[in-house]
């Protein structure tokens, strides 16, 4: 395959990470065409495009799920590649496939890879062949409910039900007892179909207090394949992750080295091209279990970019342009130690429920070592209809502890308000002691962190000082002559309002 | 100026005066000498017994929810020389939607005796399905959300009695 240059890439996403590839194409000279939904004028990637065109009404399947309106702007604007992002139609295989159709470059890997890989009961045979240790389930998808209920009595509880096109933690549920097989199953078509546009699911085992640990891997179409270590992923809620780090603090050399080459493998044996995450649940006797593929670029790659100075969604348009990995393995160091959080639009205190709405002041962190991958800004109506990721916090220390120290700092700056977010929720887990140890698995929000965080002391005094404040200083500058100036407007904004009016800047 | 402020269930009493940014603030009878300036619309940069916070405050029906670093507190505001409203301890339980989202599904009907913490409906949002629970035992009286209706933040969905 000879390189060739892309001179127009258009984004299928929204969001942080639509404005994440954006950013990319900038920096190495592509035009760049975001697509958007009656509910996204506003949204930032619109804003930051170089072109945007309406795809549709807002929900999701009328508009950023819809092949035909993604090809048809493509053609109108010129692109000749297509990057989906993550989410979406990016594990989509009739999306790949219909872009390779049209003649234009898919910015992932091959459909028939897709189809394979994305497929998670295939993904789950391919993994045995490559020699992978696979979680106990099924290795089929099960349509019918008594089949599901046979299946289940065969494999023991607790388990999973998961979708078989899933991702995300979308159409997941953990079933603990043979009673709650049912609503669970139930549950998770409906999200399924809704998420994917596809109900099928299967079952694996509930590992006990597992961590999860991916491995990020990275082919050209040249026949190289490295992978980019490991990101450790078990701080989650509702089998969604909130906080990812690089290295993962229960990972030993050897380990790490073993999980890799597992990865390389599966790649290889599949003929897989550009990004693409091996992930793993490790039990507590460190053994590596293979739980699926992800074929397409994680929400988590910045921690990944930051421990190998390596940046992943340029990575992922040379390959697509044809380009040769620019290293070999043995070429790429993990150096330092690199965190991530995740800011949802969600209120912690009420079970995470999602918290949409007008973004009314933000003010991000800065300084030493500060990354903020945010799909917001102030202003902004966070709408109801898509993902509550606003935004991505990543920081880069010399050792997990520095890292820790200054993702503290980090998010003690970051301030949101209008909407609930994980915010206050992230600064609590970087205090917590199992956090701090690296002694946790994917059970500690909700077991280990939960509970002790109910009971916590809050800081009422400075929250009730504050409030009165608030209400004294109000009813004050509501009455004229008794405020501090707060009813009549200032002169500068008279100043200001007169050169408007004049037609100054 | 007199309050009564009600945050994680407690109510006390409030007095504060001062002005230009300099305020004593009385809390169930104990003075608090408090800088807090205004930076930006909704903050406050408060410095209390030599400590500097830098409070969010967001305006709500009721009062202020303030949200500082590492914890977000709802404050009930009422103007103590107003006479407050008898808690209502009994009664019909409303429960409403917490955010605005689709009804996929009504788990209960009218008639049908529910657990605290049992599910009542499945709302929608943001592309995850949440699970409305009743708060409290009881029996369903009414359920005037429909399977498939949108739903705003406040909608009425179950009246559990």
């Amino acid at each position: 395959m000879t390189a060739r240059t892309f001179r127009k890439i258009l984004i299928a996403n929204r969001g942080e990470i639509a404005v994440r590839i954006i950013r990319a194409c900038r920096e190495m000279g592509i035009g760049t065409v975001a697509v958007y939904s009656e509910a996204d004028r506003l949204a930032l990637h619109v804003r930051h495009a170089d072109e945007a065109y309406l795809i549709g009404p807002p929900p999701s399947r009328d508009s950023y799920l819809r092949i035909d309106r993604m090809l048809e702007v493509a053609r109108t604007a010129g692109a000749d590649a297509i990057h989906p992002g993550y989410g979406f139609l990016a594990e989509s295989a009739a999306f790949a496939r219909a872009t390779e159709e049209a003649g234009l470059a898919f910015i992932g890997p091959s459909s028939a890879s897709i189809a394979l890989m994305g497929e998670k009961t295939s993904a789950r045979r391919e993994a045995v062949a490559a020699g992978l240790p696979v979680v106990p389930g099924t290795l089929e998808a099960l349509s019918d409910e008594p089949a599901l209920a046979q299946e289940a009595e065969r494999i023991g509880f607790p388990l999973m039900v998961k979708a078989a096109a899933g991702g995300g933690g979308k159409g997941m549920r953990l079933v603990a007892r043979p009673g709650e097989l049912m609503e669970a199953a139930a549950r998770a078509r409906s999200e399924a179909r809704s998420a994917f546009g596809d109900d099928r699911v299967y079952l694996e085992r509930a590992l006990l207090r597992p961590r999860h640990v991916e491995i990020q891997v990275l082919a050209d179409t040249h026949g190289n394949a490295v992978h980019l270590f490991e990101r450790e992923c078990s701080i989650q809620r509702r089998h969604q992750k909130v906080i990812e780090e690089s290295p993962s603090p229960f990972l030993t050399p050897e380990l790490r080295e073993r999980m890799g080459s597992l990865a390389v493998a599966l790649v290889r044996r599949v003929g897989y091209v550009n990004a693409g995450t091996i992930e793993f649940l490790v039990d507590q006797d460190r053994n590596p279990w293979f739980l699926e593929m992800n074929t397409r670029l994680q929400v988590e790659h910045p921690v990944t970019e930051m421990v190998t100075g390596e940046d992943l969604v340029k990575l992922q348009i040379r390959i697509a342009q044809g380009e040769k990995l620019p290293f070999r393995q043995e070429d790429l160091v993990q150096r330092g130690h690199a965190i991530e959080c995740r800011v949802y639009a969600e209120d912690p205190d009420q079970g995470f429920l999602p918290s949409p709405g007008r973004i009314l002041a933000l003010r991000p962190p800065g300084g030493p070592g500060v990354r903020d991958d945010s799909g917001v800004y102030e202003g902004y109506e966070v709408p109801i209809h898509y993902d509550p990721l606003i935004s991505k916090l990543v920081v880069y220390g010399y050792s997990r502890r520095d890292a820790i120290l200054r993702m503290r700092r980090a998010v003690r700056e970051y301030r949101v308000l209008g909407i609930k977010t994980t915010l206050p929720f992230l600064e609590r887990v970087l205090h917590h002691p199992a956090f701090l140890s690296g002694d946790f698995d994917t059970t500690f929000v909700e077991q280990v962190f939960a509970e002790a965080d109910r009971k916590r002391e809050r800081p009422l005094e400075v929250a009730v000082a504050a409030a009165a404040l608030a209400a004294f200083r109000e009813r004050r500058s509501a009455r004229p002559g008794e405020g501090p100036g707060r009813a009549r407007p200032s002169a500068w904004w008279e100043c200001g309002l007169r050169d408007a009016l004049r037609g100054r800047p | 100026m007199m309050f009564d402020a009600t945050a994680d269930g407690r109510t006390i009493r409030v007095e504060v005066h001062g002005q230009d940014g300099r305020y004593t603030v009385v809390l169930d009878g104990r003075p608090l000498e408090v800088d807090a300036r205004e930076t930006g619309r909704h903050f406050l940069s408060v410095l209390l017994g030599g400590r500097s916070y830098e409070a969010g405050i967001e305006k709500r029906p009721g009062g202020y929810t303030v949200v500082l670093t590492d914890d977000v507190v709802a404050v009930d505001i009422m103007d103590a020389t107003r006479v407050a409203p008898r808690p209502r301890v009994s009664g019909p339980a409303r429960i409403t939607a917490p955010m605005p989202g689709k009804l996929v599904r009504v788990l209960v009907s009218p008639g049908q005796d529910v657990q605290a913490g049992q599910g009542l409906v499945v709302v929608e949002a943001m592309k995850m399905e949440n699970e409305i629970r009743t708060p409290r035992s009881g029996r369903v009286k009414d359920v005037p959300a429909r399977e498939g209706q949108a739903v705003e933040a406040g909608a009425l969905l179950v009246v559990v009695e």
